[in-house]
């Protein structure tokens, strides 16, 4: 088929996969990704409840506004599109 | 100095990539970027970046910038301060927006360049204007799947705007290119339609278009597509909350994006020594913003002494610019009520989870400006300050009301300008050393 | 165009719907007028602690009665009777803390005075550096920003009508009464009532009087919705800290640090001079409150005069005018001081004293 935009996921070379956890459960991502690419891409999506009627949300904007991603991070409250992963962060959900 | 939130320069349009990307094709955005940040890095500007501001203070003769860095609170004091703060993205209220796996459609970009990163297995792009065949163009190139490009500008549309559009062959090549393979791959393209709903528990399993009239009105006949994620835009808006807290104006422009702050074209305010540049006064677009800051850096350099005339070239060029900037920002408005297609039992505002019918009723009880909403409802008063709902609230006052959206100003903006940590803020402190003014009088 | 009142009300505060709503329930025929919308002025968006523990001596049978009708205002309000602690960290403060808190248990409020064990049994999220402190079981709160909602509500039920956007720019008389000029048609009153809060000066101009009108612009701010810290209302033995958590989560810091500007100006800024400190303290009484994020600092005016005590009675010289404001905690005592003010108008004699505008304000009230 030709292709007028040409297909470059082949070419992207990125660090070694790092562990993290989100809630526990044991996670791999690419050390200093953005973590909230690196959750989506571990198929995390679910970050956290909405209050009032507690629906699970997850990251928005990507741009650090919507506040839709923070998630705990040493006992505070972050944005996610404004971390990266490094080995052996712990995050927590506010879910 | 020159400060930024992210954690390096380049802003929306060159963002930089992650340390996790060790190489990776280039892109015209990722060229210009990189450049940036090599003249920046040659030319001695010091830059504080992963530096929030969270308010800024005029004191005497000077203005006070307020930071927040790596969880600790400084200032900086300065004679002069340009805002270059840009936009924020739009977003259109439907049933199940919130369903993650929903982003922004510009977000999606800043996934792209930044992480180089999808938002799913198989994506429905849809939004107005250029953006949309970017970002399902990007999604291709980066080998993801395109469920469907939804529009809600028809091929008519742009064909009206191209006589603003020969000024740039360049672009109207490049955007030509991403609408011909996504035909070629056999993306369906969906002209004049809107997403009208998303469906899905905690991912998104799919979403249902539905064509709009030549006013925005969603015609019957749904289209249910499958998708496990989607970029949903809503045209950009300028960023007006730093300036607003200095004390600048705003006013109505919705062909510039909505509410946008008052500026001289050479970005002098009514504030001594405050310059706006870039989206933050209109949505003109990456290259008028450029352009901008070069114009608006010689009017602050003149307001510090400095020798630096104007240059009526560059302003020449800024305004050629602008006026292909501002016919893609019109374009990213038509035939988009941006809260048409939102249900009673949509949720308008995220932060607080409120329906459209909460707000209606909030406002056919009496309260008929954004203030009154936010005060009696919480709209506007959650973590993200009102950003995604204040347009939104807006609209649905207008519509009751009948009145027109430049009557109805967004809520008053409060600082801090980003969330802030109390202990950030506190630091460490001996209590003794609290500057405690005389109690109040028994 | 214009439209005849029994009496015009300027303002829409807290002060003057509590007004109009009495006078209208005496028999008369009121209008509201705000320049902007009911209830956005100090009424709207102070840190509404309904605390006997920081009210003035000489005002506490106006807070006592205040508080029973936010009792009964109730939810429509966010009214939570959740009783307060007042706290003290050093000796000095303790000092300031006995003083006062006995002359307030005095004047009729029911305040003990508590040990640090009991403290820290009710609100173990404290820090254990509590020198001394005060419980009153009376204190609580409300949710100040739902005001003008909850107004409107009210005034529509009583058909008192309210016009929102609508300043009052100049006031002239003719036979009838008065003449209040605003953007729009001008509207006609037999009497008026003065409630503009931080604006009363430049109103009462309008009318020739010099009212000696001053304004402070107090901080509040809020943070993100937190897990379970506090369940009741924490002050400072110097007022100068307010906290409470809301419902929500969300946790409301105040106590009267000042920003900068002036009601003339009509903005005010939030300056981290005294947003820090403020903070700061309040960390200090919650360790906890540390790891949450402010989302939000705003200031308001809160009107005073020099002796610090309400204006509420005839506007001095100029008959069938009053005035009803700078009233110290008058969140807390608006609805009860404006009930009052309404019976004073309606000419029926008021339950208790109110204060004569027209007073030597040099000389001490008490
Ligand atoms: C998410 C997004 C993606 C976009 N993608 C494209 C694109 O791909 N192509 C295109 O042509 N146009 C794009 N645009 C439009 C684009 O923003 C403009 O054309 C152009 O980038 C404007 O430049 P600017 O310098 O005015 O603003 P920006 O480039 O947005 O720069 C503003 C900068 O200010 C910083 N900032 C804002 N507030 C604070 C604060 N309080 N403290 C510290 N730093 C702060 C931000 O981090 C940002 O780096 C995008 C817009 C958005 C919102
Ligand atoms: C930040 C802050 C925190 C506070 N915290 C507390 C607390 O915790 N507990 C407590 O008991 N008290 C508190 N107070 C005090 C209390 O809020 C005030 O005493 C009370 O709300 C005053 O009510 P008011 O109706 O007199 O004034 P306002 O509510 O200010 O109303 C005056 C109204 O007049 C209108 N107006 C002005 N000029 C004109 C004009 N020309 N034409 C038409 N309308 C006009 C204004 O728009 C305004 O709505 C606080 C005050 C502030 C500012
Ligand atoms: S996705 Fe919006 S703040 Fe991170």
């Amino acid at each position: 088929m030709i292709r007028l935009v040409p297909d470059h996921s082949a070419r992207i070379q990125r660090t070694e996969k790092v562990p993290f956890t989100f809630d526990g459960v044991a996670l791999m991502g690419c050390a200093g990704e953005n973590l909230a690419a690196a959750l989506m891409q571990a198929g995390v999506l679910h970050l956290r409840n909405a209050p009032g009627d507690g629906a699970p949300r997850g990251a928005f904007c990507m741009m650090a506004l919507c506040q839709e991603c923070v998630v705990f991070v040493d006992g505070q409250s972050v944005e996610s599109c404004r971390l990266t992963v490094s080995s052996g962060l712990v995050v927590k959900s506010r879910r | 100095m020159l400060i930024d939130e992210q954690g390096q320069a380049g802003g929306q349009v060159w963002r930089a990539k992650d340390r996790s990307i060790l190489s990776a094709p280039a892109t015209p955005e990722s060229r210009s970027g990189d450049n940036l940040r090599e003249r920046l890095a040659a030319s001695g500007v010091r830059q504080m970046t992963d530096t929030r501001v969270w308010q800024i203070e005029r004191q005497g003769e000077h203005w006070v910038i307020h930071t927040l860095r790596n969880g600790a609170a400084g200032r900086l004091h300065s004679r002069a301060v340009i805002l270059a703060t840009g936009a924020r993205e739009e977003a259109q209220p439907v049933r199940g927006w919130t369903t993650p796996g929903v982003i922004g459609l510009a977000g999606a970009t800043a996934l792209f360049k930044q992480s180089i990163r999808l938002p799913g297995r198989a994506s429905v792009v849809a939004g107005a204007g250029p953006l949309v065949f970017f970002v399902a163009s990007e999604i291709r190139r980066l080998g993801g799947t395109v469920a469907a490009v939804v529009t809600p500008n028809t091929r008519a549309d742009w064909l009206a705007r191209l006589p603003s559009m020969v000024a740039r062959p360049d672009l109207l090549w490049r955007g030509g290119r991403w609408v011909a393979d996504l035909m070629l791959a056999g993306v369906p393209i969906y002209w004049g339609h809107a997403v009208k709903s998303v469906s899905g528990d905690d991912q998104v399993t799919g979403v249902t278009l539905c064509r709009l009239a030549a006013d925005g009105t969603p015609l019957p006949g749904d289209i249910g597509i499958a998708a496990d994620s989607v970029c949903l835009g809503g045209g950009l808006a300028p960023s007006t909350e730093a300036a607003q807290l200095a004390g600048v104006a705003i006013r109505y422009r919705p062909e510039l994006g909505g509410w946008v702050s008052e500026a001289e074209l050479d970005g002098s305010t009514a504030r001594e020594g405050l310059f706006l540049a870039g989206d933050g006064c209109g949505i003109r677009g990456a290259v008028a913003a450029e352009l901008h800051g070069q114009i608006v850096a010689r009017t602050a350099l003149r307001h510090i002494g400095q020798a630096s005339a104007s240059d009526p070239a560059l302003e020449r060029a800024y305004r050629r610019a602008s006026r292909f900037g501002e016919a893609m920002t019109v374009l990213s408005a038509l035939r988009a009520d941006p809260i048409g297609l939102a249900t009673p039992d949509t949720i308008v505002c995220r932060c607080e989870s409120l329906t459209r019918r909460t707000i209606e009723v909030e406002i056919e009880s009496g309260a008929v400006s954004s203030n009154a909403v936010k005060s009696g409802q919480r709209a506007g008063m959650g973590p993200c300050g009102g950003k995604y709902c204040q347009s939104s609230v807006a609209r649905l006052i207008a519509l009751h009301e009948n009145r027109a959206l430049s009557e109805i100003a967004p809520p008053t903006p409060r600082p801090p300008i980003r969330p802030v940590p109390v202990s950030a803020l506190a630091g460490d402190f001996d209590y003794d050393d609290l500057p405690m003014p005389k109690p109040a009088p028994l | 165009m214009s439209e005849n009142h029994d009496i015009a009300v300027i303002g829409g505060g807290i002060m003057g719907c509590a007004a109009a709503l009495r006078l209208a329930s005496g028999g008369m025929a009121p209008i509201v007028l705000d320049r902007g919308d009911l209830g956005q002025g100090a009424s709207g968006v102070n840190a509404g602690t309904l605390s006997l523990q920081i009210k003035r001596v000489r005002l506490m049978p106006y807070a006592l009665k205040g508080h029973e009708e936010w009792a009964r205002m109730g939810d429509a309000v966010g009214f939570r009777r959740t009783g307060g602690y007042t706290l003290a960290f050093t000796e000095r403060e303790a000092e300031l803390l006995t003083e006062r808190q006995t002359l307030k248990a005095e004047a009729g409020a029911p305040i003990e005075f508590v040990t640090n064990n009991q403290i820290l049994t009710a609100e173990p999220n404290l820090t254990r550096r509590v020198l001394a402190a005060s419980y009153c079981r009376e204190d609580g709160y409300a949710n100040s920003s739902l005001t003008g909602q909850y107004y409107r509500g009210r005034l529509r039920e009583a058909s008192v009508p309210y016009r929102e956007r609508c300043a009052v720019t100049s006031i002239t008389r003719d036979t009838q009464g008065f003449v209040l000029h605003t953007g729009g048609p001008a509207i006609k009153a037999r009497r008026i009532l003065l409630a503009a809060g931080a604006w009363l000066k430049p109103v009462a101009a309008m009318l020739g009087v010099d009212l000696p009108v001053d304004a402070r612009i107090n901080t509040v701010s809020v943070t993100e919705r937190m897990p379970p810290l506090l369940t009741t209302v924490i002050g400072h033995a110097t007022g100068l800290l307010t906290m409470k958590q809301k419902g929500n989560g969300t946790i409301l810091i105040g106590g009267g640090w000042q920003g900068r500007g002036t009601p003339q100006e009509g903005r005010g800024e939030v300056t981290a001079d005294s947003l820090i400190p403020n903070l700061s303290l309040a960390q200090f009484a919650l360790p906890e409150l540390g790891q949450a994020r402010v989302l939000r600092s705003w200031t308001g005016f809160e009107a005073n005069v020099p002796d610090f005590y309400p204006l509420a009675g005839e506007l001095p010289g100029v008959p069938d005018a009053f005035v009803l404001g700078c009233v110290r905690g008058g969140y807390t005592i608006g609805p009860y001081i404006g009930r009052l003010m309404g019976e004073f108008i309606l000419g029926h004699s008021p339950e208790m004293p109110v204060f004569d505008p027209g007073r030597d304000f040099e000389k001490d009230a008490t």
